[in-house]
């Protein structure tokens, strides 16, 4: 244990704190923005810092700085047990934590090559390779970035708890803007994940800028989306939406204990289809959302959320599992060292159906296909869903007919479930950062199959 | 020396390591949050931070580096390493040079003692002013809800004498309610942005939210298409400004050919009610300062005017490319100045402010034949190139002959927001302030608005 470390762990002890823990974070980063060909920005980031936080009945304290003088870790801790015997005065439900048996390990991460090996240069070129092949008639603009970060963490607790790992990912991305006269469309694609540069190694740069281009410019020809509730099979990108924004985030044991959640009284009960499988996986190999440990240092974990149209379970936090008897799944997770631990997703996807992704579309009389995801919205409350999606096609008599541009789909997500009705053998799985609510973003996945299903549909 | 005062040592050091110009921008802040779940305080935080940006150049050669002041070797330390970061890194022929006028002076209302010095229990008691007004219907509780105050300061410096130092104060609170019973539930959210503790009435937020969720509780899925006026609420009609016109007028979206108003100046782009301003001096505006994040002195300007597009706004490097004075470089947020310093400044608005009317909320709806209000959506996204969107209404009431009449919900408001702007039919006086996201600068000061031209689309 460092000597910091170890000073917070004895302060949180020496004030009192009936459970504290200290996260100490060293967070490098590189990024490389292009645009018409022209490097915009080359940044080197590094942020360190450590949070503490302090646990008296029910309540928490926090507080957290990036001062690397011990007495300064030991005045948080003071501070951070403070804030929590206020809060437990205030009336705050008494609550107990669910006690971990206390780990002592070292994570290394499973990379081929280091990003840090790689020049500075090499990483320039590969992005600018990556913009320069979105060149072609009917393009206005051109951008690539090259993304990658690679954190360290340090957790100790008053359990004896003492845990190191890493988290290294990487990200390409690319945007080009098409236009004919006064009208504009985009298309964004990007490759990310839990991994070293070989990410990049293995993509044809030339192949991936040549395809963003290719869409944007078949977007400028799009028609409007049909409207109203209609037959969508939706893509893995859209898929991953559904099973994040609505089953994930309303399977939070912390949403369940707030009764915040739609899915609050559903264990047990037919949430789905029978062909609906869900799993929260923070050990998925490579995926964006994956990690060792959660930032309370419990090991990631696969959860089954809902199986075969049957809801199983919420994922959990130290706190969450011993209000609802549940075991912790290592899903407390938080921003960064100067932020609260919530509940939160790591990578979430449908599991792979029968079906081959053609003979749900030859099944298909009319409905429309979804092309690529843009966001998504939470509702935790209500179980609607909200997806945007890049673009998409009309299915006319089992054939794939013209595209259309962006749509929303939206729908109360149970209904959405309870309709599907063909599910693809092939999935895929999407990065990406979540909040909650507005804020506190971590690094996760979603994704999944081919999906068929009934979803109201709208576009500009 | 303190974290502000290592700016110009920041400097200093780059052009001692070898770079022939440098900027260096230095932040610190103090934070303390309260989070209410369930009705009571349940985590509080306090955190500080400060940090370095230093952005070096070498003939067209530009890098930049940040880190934490963790610790006295980091400064040496981004010194030396963004200068070495200089030799992987390609000419930016669009590289003009760091500002040499600055703003001097300050903005009033942008720094509150009251809010500088306020500390965790004084916060408890904002949040309980809004727990208590949200809970009084027996049915409605709050599960979620966030308080934070925020004092922070900036110093700029660079290697042309420039030495520019900025401090403020930020409020910002996100606000739920929940209604119903053990199966089905309604959500209120609201949020509210201030420099100012005193400038948030949480106790008519409460209210707010807690009609919010009960409406939400009694609403029904839309059946069907409505074409009439949308008359949408200030909060997150000021996302769909920030993100839609923000981009518009951005000088390096201009530049690159993204912007759907490049080259139309002089031309019509809104109706004749519709006049925008950036307003970098406006008294106690969340993104005011006399300089930007560049250093640059802003000034006040008008973009639109009676509809007419009139400017562009744009950080140094662009404003000399599009010819338009600079002093619209940000990277400080409005909800948190959080990782300001890890970003270099882009073109972004200050405080983008939609000229109120004079009519109330309740003259434009009485106005409105048959329509829709829409107070809050899933997330409202409009596509910044095409200007189309398609939201998921979250808190919606039918209009019919100028009377509010059913709540609805799982229905879309589609429309394309340029062509909106060119039909509205009514701006209201009452003017909100809202941002776009955690870490996206600008903010959004717009009233009240009915749009002719959008639909609301439901199920079949």
């Amino acid at each position: 244990m460092t000597e910091l470390s170890s000073a917070a762990v004895r302060a949180l002890d020496k004030a009192g704190a009936q459970f504290g823990d200290v996260r100490i974070e060293d967070r490098a980063g590189f990024v490389v923005r292009i645009a018409n060909e022209q490097v915009q920005s080359v940044n080197e980031i590094h942020r360190r810092g450590w949070g503490l936080r302090a646990f008296m009945d029910g309540a928490w304290g926090y507080a957290s700085g990036t001062s690397w003088d011990s007495a300064a870790v030991v005045e948080a801790a003071r501070t951070a047990v403070a804030i929590a015997r206020g809060g437990a005065a205030s009336g705050v439900p008494k609550s107990k934590l669910r006690r971990m048996p206390s780990s002592r390990k070292t994570d290394k991460p499973r990379i081929k090559i280091e990003p840090r090996d790689v020049s500075a240069e090499e990483k320039v070129a590969a992005a600018m390779e990556a913009c320069r092949a979105q060149r072609r008639d009917g393009i206005a603009n051109t951008n690539a970035s090259y993304n990658e970060s690679d954190w360290r963490f340090e957790l100790a607790n008053t359990w004896s708890a003492h845990v190191r790992w890493r988290e290294v990912r990487v990200r390409v991305a690319g945007q080009a803007v098409a236009r004919e006269g006064d009208h504009r469309e985009a298309a964004y694609e990007f490759r990310d994940g839990t991994a070293g540069w070989e990410l990049v190694k293995a993509l044809d740069l030339g192949e991936f800028g040549r395809r963003v281009a290719g869409e944007a410019v078949e977007m400028l020809a799009a028609e409007k989306p049909p409207a109203g509730l209609l037959t969508v099979v939706t893509d893995p990108g859209v898929s991953g939406v559904l099973a994040h924004e609505v089953m994930g985030h309303a399977s939070e044991g912390d949403e369940i204990v707030k009764s915040r959640s739609f899915l609050t009284h559903q264990i047990g009960k037919k949430v789905g289809s029978s062909l609906v499988t869900m799993y929260d996986d923070g050990t998925y190999p490579g995926a964006h959302g994956s990690i060792p440990f959660d930032a309370e240092g419990t090991p990631a974990h696969k959860t089954t959320v809902i199986e075969r149209g049957i809801y199983r379970g919420f994922l959990h936090s130290l706190e969450t599992s011993a209000a609802l008897g549940a075991r912790p799944t290592g899903n407390g997770r938080a921003q960064d060292f100067g932020r609260r631990v919530w509940v939160r997703m790591t990578n979430t996807y449908f599991g792979p159906g029968k079906d081959r992704r053609e003979e749900i579309l030859e099944d298909t009389k009319s409905g429309v296909l979804t092309k690529s995801w843009i966001s998504g919205m939470e509702d935790p409350v209500g179980g609607a869903f909200q997806a945007v999606t890049q673009s998409g096609f009309r299915i006319q008599k089992g054939e794939v007919a013209g595209r259309v541009r962006g749509m929303t789909l939206t729908g109360s997500a149970l209904s959405i479930l309870k309709s599907v009705d063909r599910v693809s053998r092939e999935i895929h799985l999407d990065g990406g950062s979540c909040g909650k609510g507005e804020e506190d973003y971590v690094p996760v996945a979603a994704g999944g199959p081919y999906m068929r299903c009934k979803i109201v549909v709208g576009g500009g | 020396m303190d974290g502000l005062d290592l700016a110009p040592e920041a400097v200093r050091r780059a052009r001692a390591e070898g770079a022939d110009a440098a900027e260096a921008y230095a932040l610190t802040f103090h934070s303390r949050s309260v989070y209410i779940e369930d009705d009571v305080p349940k985590v509080a935080e306090s955190r500080s931070e400060t940090g370095l940006g230093l952005r070096v150049a070498q003939g067209k050669r530009v890098a930049f580096s940040s880190t934490t002041l963790a610790a006295s070797e980091d400064l040496a330390s981004v010194a030396r390493g963004v200068v070495s970061a200089l030799k992987g890194v390609p000419d930016d022929p669009d590289f003009s040079g760091f500002p040499t006028e600055a703003g001097k002076g300050e903005v009033g209302g942008t720094w509150d003692a009251a809010t500088a010095g306020m500390d965790v229990s004084g916060l408890l008691e904002s949040a309980k002013a809004f727990t208590d007004a949200a809970t009084e219907p027996k049915e409605t509780s709050v599960p979620k809800a966030l308080v934070r105050i925020q004092e922070y300061q900036f110093r700029i410096a660079n290697s042309n004498g420039i030495d520019a130092s900025h401090r403020g104060t930020l409020v910002f609170a996100y606000l739920t309610a929940k209604a119903g019973s053990k199966e089905k539930f309604g959500e209120g959210i609201a949020k509210a942005l201030s420099t100012s503790i005193r400038g948030i009435d949480f106790a008519a937020l409460g209210t707010t939210v807690a009609r919010r969720a009960a409406e939400t509780l009694r609403a029904r899925a839309f059946k069907g298409k409505l074409a009439g006026i949308a008359v949408l609420d200030p909060m997150d009609l000021g996302e769909m400004f920030l993100g839609a016109v923000g981009g518009a007028v951005n000088g390096e979206d201009v530049h690159k050919g993204r912007s759907p108003w490049a080259g139309k100046i002089g031309q019509e782009v809104a109706s004749i009610g519709v006049t925008i301003r950036d307003r970098p001096r406006m008294p106690s505006g969340l993104a005011s300062g006399v300089a930007d994040d560049e250093g640059n002195a802003t000034r006040d300007r008008t973009l639109v005017e009676a509809g007419i597009l009139k400017a562009f706004i744009a950080d140094r490097k662009h404003a000399a490319l599009i010819q338009v004075p600079a002093g619209n470089g940000f990277r400080r947020a409005v909800a948190t100045v959080e990782g300001a310093y890890a970003r270099p400044a882009e073109t972004e608005p200050s405080n983008l402010v939609v000229e109120p009317g004079r009519r109330s909320l309740d003259d434009l709806l009485r106005d409105v034949e048959s329509g829709v209000y829409v107070e809050k959506f899933a997330s409202p996204e409009v596509n910044p190139f095409s200007g189309a969107f398609a939201m998921e209404v979250r808190n919606a009431t039918l209009i019919v002959k100028g009377e509010l009449g059913d709540h609805v919900k799982v229905a879309l408001l589609t429309g394309n927001f340029y062509d909106g702007l060119k039909k509205v039919v009514g701006v209201g006086r009452d003017v909100a302030a809202n941002h776009a996201f955690l870490t996206a600068p600008g903010c959004a000061y717009v009233p009240p608005m009915a749009f002719e031209g959008f639909e609301l689309v439901g199920q079949a």
